[in-house]
């Protein structure tokens, strides 16, 4: 090319040629994304600090100030208890963050092995696993979650009632870790195939990869392999997906406490405080709809934080 | 300017210049290319991939892709300039009056659509036929470009038929309409060698019958050697040289055309010279040099080459040979 | 064809059964034992009297191996018998017949509604892309995708109480032709709406890349023609895949949306068979959604070939 040609591209504007700030430049660009992130910002800001940011405690009831309609001293208003709402929607923000975080991550943990042994390995191993994982996504999954909710609390509840009896530890007759370790193992158990699916298919496409297979031709050891070639390759999509998951979690979280097998009151949790306001709603409507927005807030941020980050990280989906 | 050799002009494009819309801004793809087409002749244009070849004739029919427009220029067929047309306008020469043939067959057809749907459009849009009529002479145009059995053909899939013949249906889907100009963007490309051959036949035989002019793009010199009258040489999106046929094979006045003409293999040569190819690659567009868009890669540039862009002048004052470089007449003075 | 259907019947049947024990191995090995479950409602001291515990146990063949007992249930099953609540003693299947009708006109009434909004919507959508109205579109989806069914359907119940007094706002159920179902309907349309105008979009975006659009176009086929004939027809085979997934989501979104609606459905059926611990109820209910959802994926499977001729021998790509 001549010096001319060259002298020309150096005029030209560099574009970014790290992935990584490639992706933050052309989400940036996405002003929905960008929101969104702000508003995830500020619920994790809420959820972290909600024990000092909350007017009153959670649980204290004011028997003369029921159903009080928003006002400056309960700006959310008050229930039929005379608990004050924003209190507890502040608190149902750190339930609900603190279920989408530990069941995304139980989730993701056994997506990712399951999914990169089914693509590493291949064969009849992963055939199976693609079978289980087609077979559990095509359940319909708020009736699995109570089929192992019904399931599993019994016998749960006898183990902790049996290990109270031994160790005459109070902590086994706290019916709230049930709740949890009930949400969580069965929020994770319906929501791993998508990761597995994913960390599979990254898998597989790196894997035989002209300069993966060079790599081993090197005498690259496995572990080296992964580190290197095919967790940074995966990580991109891995991230869209994560971000995702935790909104279906939160989701769920809700809908199973909504449905009442979740997380169980006088725990607030967006999903209880809804069906709690949906009994009363034609009189008392704020009751319904304050956590009814602070979740739909939420979901929507996720949403679109999301789709912000798939159009972000892999360019090629998009045109 | 351009020739009457008492022939009409069918198409007569003026300066056409196309602009794609990248991250950095515009930049040209096509830069001034100026070409005509007379009634009843078969104009060969010929470049590189990325050259602009294919741009400037879907931009005749408003074709282009998303992000590539028309920026300047005309366009003037029959009398009318395409390029400021109405849509509606357009729409009715697309097909009616200038066939169009692309590259792949395999993928120009639409997999989900019968054949005789796909031929019988144009008829049923610009003829007004009835679907019976349309039908029939679909058939006729299946015959007529030489499938086997065509009437049953017609209720196949494209799937169900190879690539010669699909490229034969494209064929009659171009022509469905007695087209004044039908226009073949690299219509073998992905084609077998043999069924190449076979292609070039067939649009021959239909010239003779039909009469329609031709434009035929390509990057294969050879192939077109029997079949155009004229060829254009496009490269960086700017007529090179513009010549008829045999004085182009037989004294190519660019760089660029020798050597292309240099890298085809030919069975006359006593094997004296060996194939040679043009070292490098064509600039990207917009980041064209300012002189000469072929001076970096041409084994005779000087440095008046590197500043200033040669225009399209006619060689030793022929009417008929015009090439756009500094050199040229050294050249033909060194080949005479 | 025949060949065809017979393979993916073979792929398909043991899935279903697998599913099926799955489903019966949980609640078999989880919920305890079933005869103390039944009298443990019961008046009297029958399920601590391990001696008529026994004896109702070997008369009901409850004590037989595990696989026996899936066996029985399975030839049970196939001949629609469910067993009996737990709760009310009625039969199962009675019950779920009795409540299928309503979940089942909801449910076909919100894929007919998803087909004719969300298909122009997406077609627009791609059609005009990255224009403001393809934004518009988009974002809608993604935010009606977001909203769950039960805080959608409170919020728009509240919000009718601004226009209408108290006790006309809808609730319950008086069958298709009645207003009552536009609120629930519209919101279990909403995550199918949502998923398909996304993917219709998407594949719009694809086909138009095709050459053979640009064919169409230098036929001179009018635009509108392009768009039915050209564009539409491939576009229709990657959404009718989802009928799986839509399945999916309007079986999840039936407990929802009739629990907020009080619809006598499927959906509120669930909803008090698990609050009540009603196995056999939610066996069944289970086994039957699951059903529902992998009939689907066999019904895609099956028309595949009809949609895209070049797949008539060729297993559906993933």
């Amino acid at each position: 090319m001549s010096d001319m040609a060259l002298k020309q591209e150096d005029v030209r504007e560099e574009p970014p040629a790290n992935l990584w700030r490639d992706a933050w430049y052309r989400l940036k660009q996405n002003r929905m994304a960008l929101t969104s992130l702000v508003i995830i910002l500020a619920l994790a800001f809420i959820a972290v600090f909600g024990p000092w940011l909350t007017p009153y405690d959670f649980l204290s009831q004011d028997l003369i100030a029921r159903n009080q309609p928003p006002a400056w001293a309960h700006p959310f208003g008050t229930d039929e208890l005379g608990r004050d709402v924003l209190s507890r929607v502040i608190y149902g923000t750190r339930t609900a963050f603190i279920v989408a975080i530990s069941v995304t991550a139980v989730a993701t943990l056994i997506g990712i092995v399951l999914g990169a042994f089914a693509g590493y390995f291949g064969g009849l191993l992963d055939r199976f696993v693609m079978w289980f994982t087609d077979m559990t996504m095509s359940v319909p999954q708020l009736l699995l979650v109570v089929v192992i909710n019904a399931s599993l609390k019994p016998p749960l509840a006898r183990w902790m009632e049996a290990q109270y009896l031994e160790t005459l530890n109070p902590i086994y007759r706290n019916s709230i870790i049930i709740d949890f370790v009930l949400v969580f193992g069965s929020m994770a158990l319906i929501t791993w195939p998508p990761y597995a699916r994913l960390v599979r298919a990254q898998v597989l496409s790196v894997r035989n990869r002209p300069y993966v297979t060079a790599a081993r031709a090197l005498g690259l050891s496995t572990p080296v392999i992964i580190a290197r070639y095919i967790v940074p390759n995966a990580l991109g999509p891995l991230i869209v997906a994560v971000s995702a998951g935790l909104g279906t979690a939160m989701v769920l979280e809700s809908a199973f406490s909504f449905l009442g097998i979740g997380v169980n009151p006088p725990m607030p949790s967006w999903g209880n405080m809804i069906a709690d306001g949906l009994r009363v709603w034609r009189n008392y409507p704020h009751l319904l709809l304050a956590p009814a927005m602070m979740l739909a807030v939420a979901t929507v941020a996720f949403s679109f934080l999301g789709d912000g980050l798939n159009d972000a990280l892999n360019p090629r989906g998009q045109k | 300017m351009a020739r009457k050799n008492g022939q009409e002009l069918l198409l007569d494009v003026r300066d056409l210049a196309i602009e794609v819309v990248t991250r950095n801004g515009p930049a040209r793809i096509v830069d001034g290319i100026s070409l005509t087409v007379e009634k009843g002749e078969t104009l060969g244009v010929v470049g590189e991939s990325g050259c602009g070849k294919s741009l400037t004739m879907l931009s005749l029919l408003g074709l282009l892709p998303n992000k590539i427009s028309v920026i300047g220029g005309s366009a003037t067929f029959k009398g009318r300039d395409l390029l400021a047309m109405s849509h509606k306008e357009l729409r009715k020469v697309r097909g009616g009056e200038i066939g169009f043939v692309f590259q792949d067959p395999m993928t120009s057809l639409n997999p989900v659509v019968r054949i005789g749907q796909q031929v019988m459009e144009p008829l049923l849009y610009h003829r007004n036929m009835g679907r019976a009529e349309a039908r029939k002479r679909a058939g006729e145009l299946l015959k007529l470009v030489g499938i086997p059995g065509a009437e049953e053909r017609l209720d196949n899939y494209p799937h169900e038929l190879s690539g010669g013949m699909r490229q034969r249906v494209m064929i009659a889907i171009g022509l469905a309409c007695d087209p004044a100009l039908l226009i073949a963007d690299e219509p073998t490309t992905a084609l077998d060698v043999t069924i190449q051959a076979q292609i070039v036949d067939i649009v021959k035989e239909l010239r003779a019958k039909l009469g329609m002019s031709i434009v035929w793009i390509t990057h294969d010199l050879a192939l077109i050697a029997g079949l155009v009258d004229r060829v254009v040489v496009l490269y960086a999106g700017s007529v090179v040289e513009d010549a008829p046929v045999d004085e182009l094979y037989e004294n190519p006045a660019h760089p660029y055309t020798r050597g292309l003409l240099a890298s085809i293999p030919r069975l006359k040569d006593e094997g004296a010279e060996k194939l040679s190819s043009i070292g490098g690659t064509p600039p990207e567009p917009g980041r064209r040099p300012a002189g000469c868009p072929f001076a970096p890669r041409c084994p005779i540039a000087r440095a008046e080459c590197e500043r200033a862009v040669p225009a399209l002048e006619p060689v030793k004052g022929e009417g008929a040979h015009r090439v756009a470089c500094f050199a040229a007449g050294e050249i033909a003075e060194a080949v005479a | 064809m025949l060949r065809y259907i017979l393979i993916r019947l073979a792929i398909w049947i043991p899935s279903v059964l697998l599913i099926v024990l799955g489903v019966y191995a949980l609640a078999f090995y989880g919920t305890g034992d079933p005869i103390k479950l039944i009298f443990l409602r019961a008046p009297g001291d029958v399920a601590y009297d391990p001696v008529r515990i026994e004896a109702i146990r070997e008369s009901a063949g409850l004590n037989r191996p595990f696989i026996v007992q899936f066996g029985n249930y399975l030839w049970n099953v196939l001949h629609g018998d469910f067993g009996n609540s737990l709760l009310s003693g009625r039969s199962v299947w009675s019950m779920i017949s009795a409540a299928a009708p309503v979940s089942f006109q909801l449910g076909v009434l919100a894929i007919l509604l998803a087909a004719v909004t969300a298909i122009p919507l997406g077609m627009i959508a791609g059609l005009k892309q990255n224009t403001r109205l393809d934004y518009a579109i988009l974002g809608s989806a993604l935010f009606f995708w977001s909203i769950p069914a039960y805080v959608a359907g409170p919020v728009l119940m509240v919000l009718l109480l601004v226009v209408l007094p108290s006790s006309s706002v809808p609730y319950g159920w008086g069958g298709v032709f009645d207003l009552r179902i536009i609120l629930p309907l519209i919101v279990l349309s909403f995550q199918p709406i949502a998923l398909t105008v996304r993917q219709t979009r998407a594949a719009v975006i694809e086909v138009l890349s095709e050459d053979f659009v640009r064919t169409a176009r230098a036929k001179g086929v009018p635009e509108i023609m392009v768009a039915l004939r050209h564009i539409l027809r491939p576009v229709l085979t990657p959404i009718v895949t989802q009928l799986g997934l839509i399945m999916i989501m309007l079986v999840n979104g039936a407990i929802f949306v009739e629990l907020v609606f009080g619809l006598p459905g499927l959906g509120r059926l669930t909803v008090s068979a698990l609050l009540n611990s009603d196995y056999p109820l939610i066996l069944a209910i289970t086994i039957i959604g699951s059903f529902l959802v992998m009939a689907s994926n066999l019904l895609v499977d099956v028309l595949y070939p009809l949609l895209d001729p070049r797949a008539t021998h060729m297993r559906r790509a993933q």
